[in-house]
């Protein structure tokens, strides 16, 4: 069959060869690339000439030719394809090679392996796939394109990103997955995992307030990236031993390639807030809680006082309480508002009608924007390669003068010091600063930030023009404000202007980070390479955070924090390439890695105040400051690891690995332990190469242990230092107790899969099903307190995950000028929590307001909302003679579970000539979320739901005697329907927290969202031409978090969480709107 | 060249080997031992902070006794502890701030070669004293709370003791330290922060005989027997005076300020006004203490200099406007205001009232109530004139007051106690004073419910807890409340 062909192209060839000689040669580019992008290294050649390419880190190729040469393209794994020059612009698509050498996929420890071999599950996606969007976080860019990958993006600007591989493993751990650049690795722990369990991060935790510092994860550069390879199983990661349990996300940099190559990227991203992700006001009542003022006002809704001093009394509205259940607005009403009692207000002492608001909260955001530049420089010759990149990147976010910026700096190179010895090289120094990061949770107590967002979805007053506000701060740089105290005392009850909170107590925040590795790799025989290398992974943070003078929160202060993380890694490696005989291929590694890590933090506050207001600086503190709390944490871990790969005939490949670590975190006695996988699979298309529509298949099947140590100092008592009181020191028990017999942690994981691929690889699917247990964690048990402790450090729990994960990719229309490639994943993960610690049936995770925790419950999914519900009868609820809802007085009921049933993603591209167009959907089903937002925001008669008619078709706000108020659906105890009509003229009456038990504000957090779309027009190479040393241009209109085409839950992105860390999901409170983002990228590859 | 490289890449890894382990994971930052007497003066810091803060997640007292109530977060003042979590917060509170403390202090002290028999046994004794004040406080909490297995770690599901056996245990523990006390030592001295080492053991003693005084009256209605034998044993020998009075002197500068100042004044909250209850009630008896208790406010419909001021408290469990009503006074305001653990006036109410049960402890109940009524008012900044025209009041002498010997003593006593909402609530139940209830409760707030946190992590003992209590709701009451 090859021949026929073959002798075709031959033909033609020959046959145009005069022509060929004779035509002026172009320059001739374009992309090659397989169904996932973009494929960097792969040969360019002019068929029967000398000359030849490779293509850059992109896929991109410039090469002269003339018309009628054939370009062949060529690269291991992969198919040759050859295409015969007719125009200047020529895109080519290769396949993969059938039935022989499958793609090169990095696994643990930076070793490539062929991905036939692989008898684990490992998801490869490309650089093209996360930095076409060119957004600034590489995290959230993972989002639906790995199966089984559950990712939870905070909509705060810089916020973190959650990524829990396979279900939450740990029941106290942050369950983020190891991140490793280059094969070293890299940190990606939240601000609150570094803080570990000091109070501030403790009560973060429960839903108070604080900031959200974002992933360090984020410091990679999208730009500089190849490859991302997730490793999902315990077999997969077992050779980092320790430190992967939780998965892995192998990112791989690119390579220089031959030549010169420059890439220019420039960008733009414009946002919008969703609407349906913020709250809806009603606007038919204003200020108030109730008819508690003064009774000869109208509805006794307003205060009664002389205001102008002219002993006649005024009509004042309620400026101080901060709900909506006030009167009704009727435009003929004047009444003296909070602008009427600023004297530096246009308004100052004048009436105005009693109307809603024009700008309701929504017009606080800002739109937020992005630009990003960059510019990558490679090139190499036989000897080496090198490439050199920097990237700058704003982003604006949607609070007014909040803002993190990125310098991102990127060298890494190459260099053939001999035939036998490779010196490699890399280099990242990322520098990130951030401004006005919102506040998260319930804030505003004891000296942490407010969450402006809390503000305008629980306390409100709908008659608050937000303009209104702009200007009074603007006026005067001060906190004029809507909620002041009273006529005479205009400072704030519980609410600064919110422009005096961006404006005046901003945090600031600094992150400078340098990670890089150097290495040599000797190849001592053919078959025998041995690689040392030694990296670095070092940050410096330095975190402010502000209470101007004049602020709600009082006493004023200034506090600081500076944190140094340091890493460590040293390996020696010996890589063994041998073929035993002509059927049997062996593949081993042996290795040695030494870890340590030092994380050194000081933190200090003012004390009693500021003395002089807007100077932050410890030194202007009112009282002498507090000590600084300093911290040190240290962890040196040794390991000693070996691992093979037989295999046989390219049809039977079976993986084993050991590793010993000893972990200083650990008692001596038990700091010592083994972790073995073993792995095997069999290529079955290899027997069947008959069957032509099967282009490879394989099952897989293997398990594995991995395990690890603890945090830092976790088993000697240690005593807390207070304050002294006078000359007499005070000191405390930690309230958690520490453990010297700790153990390492253990996940024991077994999988399976089957891959198959057909029709020459139109259509393929990676079906797994996996199974672990995580045994033996360490944890700090939370237990009755009567014990004198909040938690204990234990060995304890079997938190079993089992589920499938499925992707299936397929091209089902290709040609020359078109093609469309489609991608689809998705995941199933059932989570039970089998064992907790000695008869103890539940771990309480965290406790949030009304009552509501997050809890591990024995026979129960990690994650349990517990609080209180409803009482139901036949199903129904029951409400009692009153016609209010009857609730358990018990707050242990399972009202919810914050785990999704199922997620994934659909991943289009079309290409058509020189555009394309891809777009990413994904989706979540299942889960809950107790929405604290609700729970206030009803009370406070902020949300529509609280006003407009009743089923009488009078407005549910008049009194009962005038046709108002609401009959609750529910049924009485003995089964008849509840007709009793209740008020819901006020803040106690209907809606809020103290007439409906928890349950009621739990809601389902499904989704599916239009998370991604991009279109990309390669500019024609015949206009390209004209401008000079330029190869080729491309244009790109790119989209994120376009549309969120289902929900359930109201005025809130379902996504939205409190912050990184497995304990925050399903909470949400002071919640986030999502950021719709439109972007426009040129890029120019010279 | 090889085996350079080999060499060199081996050392490199080798070296970073760890040899000892411990050394790299100590925290050096961290004491690893203490002088037990640090423990105790933060458990006896804790202690007061506990019962003096005004923060409505640990201490909401002065609401359900009704000496203050709230302005619109009204839910602490309606009873409803669940919203943030009250119970918890001042059961972690008690149990670990303060008991696990002492009982750490007591371990070192138990352990410190160093220290006279005598100066020992004064420490053992005082942290006895303490730990028996903390768990009698949580009794008249709670009910059955944790207390034979509690503060032991090995032991994470405490059972629940019956609270009237708890009782018996404190009764005999508390007479076990006053044995032990003895005046010719020194026990925590300058580090004892009641005291501040001033006739430290004698003032010790004067305390230990206070609690056992008011542990004996608490008995009185459901334990005649043992409460009078307390009572009688104590009487004599508790507080003799105002100078007597037990209590925590604050600093003027944070953090060591009183924690209501914290929370109310330097945070300029709003959440708080008078309750109508106490303000109505010192009204009608034209009250010395009001100036000393509330603000006076101006209710003139048009509010102008020369206008009288007065005493006006919010309606109880509704919303309430800030600016209309009387606040706390300056008295309270201070940073530096002590934190009252025991006084003379509360020793006399109790005297009195054992007089009226026929208790064995000197004096006429008259007697013990005037001098009560006056330790009361002079402790408050009152003058003598004050306390004879006040007793001369026909409402508050004893012979003509009205109502049964509770509650004429139970009045008198709700006034004087006022600040000390834990203890006002606690004989507001005791001696059975009625307050008007919380629009949306048919029952007053007779106990705390038992911490969310006690469900779902020790399931078993607090179901039996709750079904021996008669169950966990707040109308449930305690094993000393027969009113």
């Amino acid at each position: 069959m090859m021949k026929p062909i073959l002798f075709k192209w031959l033909a033609l060839f020959t046959f145009l060869c005069p022509f060929i000689t004779l035509a002026q040669q172009q320059v001739v580019h374009g992309n090659v690339g397989d169904q996932q992008g973009g494929l960097p290294g792969v040969s360019v050649k002019i068929k029967n000439t000398t000359r030849g390419t490779i293509t850059d880190g992109k896929g991109d190729y410039a090469i002269k030719a003339s018309n009628g040469e054939i370009l062949v393209f060529s690269f291991v794994g992969y198919n040759n394809l050859e295409i015969e020059v007719d125009r200047v612009t020529i895109n080519a698509t290769l396949t993969h090679n059938d039935k022989q050498l499958g793609e090169v996929v990095v696994v643990a420890l930076g070793l490539s392996r062929n991905k036939n071999e692989l008898p684990y599950s490992a998801q490869t996606i490309s650089g093209a796939e996360v930095n076409t969007n060119r957004n600034t976080n590489v995290l959230e860019e993972l989002s639906g394109k790995i199966a089984g990958a559950q990712i939870k993006q905070s909509n705060d600007i810089g916020g973190s990103t959650n990524i829990v591989l396979r279900g939450p493993k740990s029941l106290s751990g942050s369950n983020q997955p190891l991140f490793v650049v280059d094969g070293v690795p890299v940190d990606n722990s939240s601000d609150l995992e570094l803080g570990g369990t000091s109070n501030v991060t403790q009560n973060q935790r429960n839903g108070k307030g604080g900031y959200d510092y974002g992933s360090p994860g984020a410091d990679v550069n999208p730009d500089d990236i190849a490859s991302i390879t997730v490793l999902k199983g315990a077999a997969s990661t077992a050779l980092y031993g320790s430190r992967a349990a939780n998965g892995a996300i192998i990112i791989t940099t690119k390579k220089g390639s031959k030549g010169l190559n420059v890439t220019l990227n420039t960008g733009v991203q414009f946002g919008s807030v969703d609407k349906s992700t913020f709250a809806k006001y009603q606007k038919e009542y204003g200020a108030g809680y109730g008819p508690y003022y003064d009774p000869n006002t109208p509805g006794s809704h307003f205060d009664y006082t002389d205001i102008l001093g002219n002993g006649v009394k005024q009509l004042v509205v309620p400026t101080y309480d901060d709900a909506s259940y006030g009167q009704k607005f009727d435009p003929s009403l004047l009444v003296y508002d909070w602008r009427s009692l600023d004297p530096t207000s246009p308004y100052y002492h004048k009436q105005t009608p009693w109307v809603a608001a024009k700008n309701d909260p929504s017009t606080f955001f800002v739109h937020p924007y992005t630009l990003n530049n960059s510019l990558f420089i490679d090139g190499g010759t036989d000897k080496g390669n090198y490439k050199l990149g920097y990237t700058r990147s704003d982003d604006y976010g949607i609070l007014p003068n909040s803002s993190v910026g990125k310098n991102l700096f990127n060298f890494g190179g190459s260099y053939k010091l001999t035939d036998k010895l490779t010196a490699q090289a890399s280099v990242n120094y990322t520098q990130t600063a951030g401004k006005g990061r919102g506040g998260t949770g319930f804030g505003g107590q004891n000296g942490e930030p407010m969450n402006l967002l809390q503000n305008f979805r629980e306390f409100w007053q709908v008659n608050v023009d937000v303009k209104d506000l702009k200007d009074a701060y603007f006026r005067t740089q001060s906190n004029d404000n809507w909620n002041v105290k009273s006529p005479t005392d205009l400072s704030s009850a519980y609410w600064d202007n919110p422009y005096f909170v961006q404006y005046q107590n901003y945090e600031t925040d600094s992150r400078d980070r340098f990670f890089g590795n150097v290495s040599l790799d000797y190849k001592l025989f053919s078959w025998l390479d041995i690689l040392g290398r030694a990296s670095e992974d070092y940050y410096n943070e330095f975190q402010e955070q502000r209470i101007n003078v004049g602020s709600v929160v009082t006493p004023s202060s200034y506090y600081r924090l500076n944190r140094t993380y340091k890493e460590n890694n040293y390996d020696l490696l010996l890589n063994f390439n041998k073929a035993i005989t002509s059927d049997i291929s062996f593949k081993g590694v042996l290795g040695l890695n030494a870890r340590r890590q030092n994380i050194n933090s000081i933190s200090a506050s003012t004390n009693g105040g500021l003395v002089i207001p807007g100077l932050f600086a410890l030194s202007n503190s009112v009282n002498p400051i507090d000590y600084p709390v300093e911290e040190v944490d240290q962890k040196v871990v040794t390991g000693i690891f070996g691992g093979a790969t037989f295999g046989y005939k390219d049809l039977f490949f079976l993986d084993g690995t050991l590793r010993r670590d000893q972990s200083t975190t650990l008692p001596e006695k038990n700091n010592t332990y083994y972790y073995p996988s073993i792995a095997g699979s069999f290529v079955f298309s290899s027997l069947l190469k008959d069957y032509t529509w099967l282009s490879n298949g394989k099952v897989k099947l293997n398990y594995a242990e991995v395990g690890n140590d603890a945090l830092a100092h976790r088993i000697n008592e240690v005593y807390d230092k207070s304050t002294n009181f006078g000359s007499e020191p005070l000191y405390y028990v930690s309230t958690v107790r520490n453990n010297a017999d700790l153990k390492p942690e253990r996940t024991k994981s077994f999988e399976a899969g089957l891959e198959a691929s057909f029709l020459k690889n139109r259509l393929g699917f990676d079906f797994t099903y996996y199974k672990n247990n995580t045994i033996n964690q360490i944890l700090p048990v939370s237990v009755s307190t009567a014990t004198g402790y909040s938690g204990l450090y234990v060995n304890s729990g079997n938190v079993q995950n089992k589920g499938v994960e499925v992707s299936v990719n397929g091209t089902p229309l290709k040609s020359n000028d078109f093609s469309w490639n489609i991608n689809v994943n998705f995941a199933k993960n059932t989570n039970e929590v089998l064992a907790l610690y000695n008869g103890v049936n539940n771990y309480q995770l965290a406790a949030y307001k009304g009552g509501v925790t997050t809890n591990a419950t024995v026979g129960e999914a990690y994650g349990t909302l517990r609080g209180t519900d409803f009482v139901y009868v036949n199903g129904q609820k029951e409400v009692d003679a009153t016609g209010h809802y009857v609730f358990t007085n018990n707050s242990n009921n399972n009202i919810g579970n914050a785990n999704p049933d199922w997620t994934g993603g659909v991943y289009n591209a079309f290409r058509y000539k020189n555009f394309t167009l891809s777009f990413l959907v994904d989706f979540s089903h299942g889960g809950s979320i107790y929405d604290v937002d609700m729970v206030f925001g009803l009370w406070t008669g902020l949300y529509p739901e609280t006003a407009g008619l009743n089923d009488l078709g009078n407005p549910k706000r008049n009194s009962l005697a005038t046709g108002g108020g609401v009959i609750l659906p529910g049924v009485h105890a003995d089964g008849t329907p509840n007709t009793t009509r209740i008020d819901a003229s006020q803040n106690q009456s209907a809606y809020g927290y103290q007439t409906a038990p928890n349950k009621a504000f739990v809601y389902d957090a499904s989704y599916i969202k239009l998370r991604e779309a991009a279109l990309t027009y390669s500019v024609p190479a015949s206009f390209v031409q004209r401008i000079g040393a330029v190869k080729a241009i491309d244009i790109s209109l790119n989209g994120r978090n376009l549309w969120i085409i289902h929900k359930n839950i109201p005025y809130a992105d379902p996504e939205d969480g409190l912050g990184a860390g497995s304990a925050y999901q399903g909470v949400q409170l002071g919640s986030y709107p999502n950021v719709r983002r439109y972007g426009f990228n040129l890029k120019f590859s010279f | 060249m090889k085996k350079i490289l080999i060499t060199l890449l081996g050392t490199i890894v080798l070296s970073s080997c760890v040899k000892k382990n411990e050394y790299l994971n100590n925290d050096t930052k961290s004491a690893t031992t203490v002088p037990a007497s640090a423990l105790f003066s933060y458990a006896e810091k804790q202690l007061a902070d506990v019962l003096a803060t005004s923060a409505y997640n640990v201490n909401i007292f002065r609401l359900t006794a009704q000496q203050w109530t709230q302005t619109t977060a009204i839910s602490e003042s309606d009873y409803d502890l669940k919203l943030r979590n009250v119970p918890d917060g001042f059961w972690n509170a008690i149990y670990i701030n303060v008991l696990r403390n002492l009982y750490e202090a007591n371990k070192l002290t138990l352990a410190d070669a160093t220290l006279s028999t005598a100066q020992r046994n004064n420490q053992l004794a005082q942290i006895n004293i303490l730990e028996v004040y903390a768990y009698s406080v949580l009794v008249n909490t709670f009910g059955n709370i944790p207390y034979t297995q509690a503060i032991d770690y090995t032991n994470t599901t405490p059972k629940y003791d019956d609270a009237s056996q708890i009782y018996d245990s404190l009764l005999s523990r508390l007479d076990d330290a006053l044995s032990k006390l003895n005046a010719n030592a020194t026990g925590f001295n300058t580090a004892d922060l009641l005291f501040n080492g001033v006739n430290e053991i004698t003032s010790w003693q004067k305390f230990g005989n206070t609690v056992k005084l008011k542990l004996g009256i608490t008995l009185a209605d459901v334990e005649p027997d043992k409460a009078k034998t307390a009572v009688e044993a104590a009487a004599a020998n508790a507080l003799q005076s105002n100078a007597d009075n037990v209590s925590f002197k604050y600093q003027t500068t944070t953090p060591n300020t009183n924690p209501l100042w914290v929370d109310q004044v330097q945070g300029h909250l709003i959440d708080y006004v008078a309750g109508a209850t106490l303000v109505d009630l010192m009204n009608s008896l034209n009250d010395p203490r009001r100036p000393a208790y509330y603000t006076a406010i101006d209710t003139n419909s048009n509010p102008k200099a020369g206008d009288v001021l007065v005493y006006k408290g919010g309606v109880i469990g509704k919303v309430n406007t800030y600016n209309k009503y009387s606040t706390f006074s300056n008295t309270i305001a201070a940073p530096d205001l002590p934190s009252v653990l025991a006084d003379y006036s509360e020793v006399e109410f109790d005297l009195a009232e054992a007089v009226e049960r026929g208790y064995n402890v000197g004096g006429t109940a008259a007697g013990h109530y005037n001098n009560a009524v006056t330790a009361s008012i002079l402790s408050w900044g009152g003058s003598d004139a004050d306390v004879s025209t006040y007793l001369l009041n026909p409402k508050v002498a004893y012979t003509t007051a009205t109502g049964s010997y509770k509650l004429k003593i139970g009045n008198q006593k709700y006034i004087a106690l006022y600040n000390r909402g834990y203890e006002a609530w606690t004989e507001i139940r005791r001696l059975g004073l009625v307050l008007p209830l919380p629009p949306n409760q048919t029952s007053y707030l007779n106990r705390f419910t038992y911490p969310i946190t006690e469900q779902n992590v020790n399931q078993a003992n607090y179901s039996q807890a709750a079904a021996a209590i008669g169950g966990d709701n707040i109308a449930t009451k305690l094993f000393w409340d027969k009113n």
